[in-house]
């Protein structure tokens, strides 16, 4: 929040100088600065929220979830050209009901978490979506996702759910593990390992303090 | 060839069965063998497949034999003491017992472990329980410990039987063999 922080005082400090305008009008025009200066930030409730993801192995549907994360989002659904989103998940807190597959995983033919410990996403654009979860807002973000040090611009539609407290997120968004070089080599043939993996992200987000 | 068992010899199904579960089981030990101690990779994770698919195999055999086992009067034991015939009986139990417990072992230590059950890439197989890190380690104990009985067991069976067709001269392999005839008893001289 530094940005918006930074730019009120600013515009006190010019008011000021014009005594003459009516205190009226510097109070409006302080509430329009800080309305136009960016969407609210928000805090996520880690304990209630998740980044899961269901593959397939063999002909079998199995569940993982990244244990760490932390993510940064700035979002006001009538203020989209301020909002953005942005993550990042520790690939080596991946965990998918098995000791063996989660060793496999962190092994450089997979997500090479020695080599590249964390994945990224950051939006680029937001407008708003038309299919979703019904009762929510819909959006659409544009977003670059790095994953083991290969980035790619990916389609992110999300809903966005007001609550008396806070709000609530949440995405689906299929990826091709291939286009991140993750299980590539012998294990890019899809009989094992099927190259569709479908993430899942749900945050219970909290206005975040101070604002 | 007979398909049912006589008083003599066993029938086409008893021998078809008992000798391609032999053969599997061979394959299985040695395979179950090689395949714990490989690197992890893609070549070690279409063994455990392979070798899950032919446990599956058996399992699905061992009920059908069972079942075959019970609706027909098996070959009359050759005279011999009757400790050797309660031997008898004891180590076909035990390795009835044992042709379902070393499968089922195996299917529910791969439960426990999480991993996914194909037979052949053609059909999945639901796992009998969640992941569990303790009930893996039991399951292992018992596949592992449950083979290691087997050998055993299969050891005295074999024993046995080549006591029977080359000491006693009698029917007993023969009546299970393909193509092997019961020796002539031997000549007094």
């Amino acid at each position: 929040m530094k940005a918006s922080s930074g730019r009120v005082p600013a515009i006190a400090a010019r008011a000021s100088r014009f005594a003459a305008v009516p205190a009226a009008a510097l109070a409006l025009a302080l509430v329009g600065a800080t309305a136009r200066a960016a969407a609210p930030l928000w805090n996520v409730v880690p304990a209630q929220s998740s980044v899961s993801f269901v593959g397939t192995q063999q002909g079998e549907k199995f569940t993982g979830a990244f244990g760490a994360f932390a993510a940064r989002i700035q979002f006001g659904p009538a203020d989209l050209a301020s909002s953005r989103l942005e993550s990042t998940l520790q690939m080596r807190s991946v965990t998918t009901q098995s000791a063996e597959r989660d060793d496999t995983l962190a092994t450089s033919q997979w997500f090479d978490s020695a080599q590249f410990a964390a994945a990224t996403f950051q939006t680029v654009a937001l407008r708003a979506g038309v299919a979703g979860v019904a009762g929510a807002a819909n959006f659409t973000a544009d977003a670059d996702l790095t994953i083991k040090g290969r980035t790619k611009r990916i389609v992110f539609p999300f809903s966005w759910q007001a609550r008396p407290d806070g709000a609530v997120l949440d995405a689906r968004v299929t990826l091709d593990r291939l286009d991140f070089g993750i299980g590539a080599g012998e294990w890019a043939d899809e009989s094992i390992v099927g190259r569709k993996v479908e993430v899942i992200v749900h945050l219970l987000l909290a206005p975040a303090a101070g604002r | 060839m007979e398909i049912r068992s006589t008083q003599e010899r066993w029938g086409g199904v008893s021998r078809l069965l008992h000798w391609a579960m032999a053969l599997m089981i061979a394959g299985q030990v040695a395979l179950g063998w090689y395949m714990t101690d490989l690197p992890r990779g893609l070549p070690k994770l279409r063994l455990y497949a392979l070798h899950k698919s032919f446990g599956l195999t058996l399992l699905a055999l061992a009920v059908l034999r069972l079942l075959w086992r019970l609706a027909e009067h098996r070959p009359a034991l050759p005279p011999m003491p009757a400790w050797q015939a309660r031997g008898a009986a004891f180590t076909h139990v035990a390795l009835y017992a044992l042709l379902f417990a070393i499968p089922l072992s195996g299917w529910l230590f791969n439960s426990a472990a999480g991993f996914p059950l194909q037979w052949f890439e053609l059909v999945n197989l639901p796992a009998l329980t969640g992941a569990n890190p303790a009930l893996k380690e039991v399951a292992k104990e018992l596949h592992e410990g449950g083979v290691t009985v087997l050998l055993v067991v299969l050891a005295l069976h074999a024993a046995a039987a080549l006591k029977h067709h080359f000491l006693d001269r009698d029917r007993t392999l023969a009546s299970m063999t393909p193509g092997l005839r019961a020796p002539a008893p031997r000549q007094p001289r």
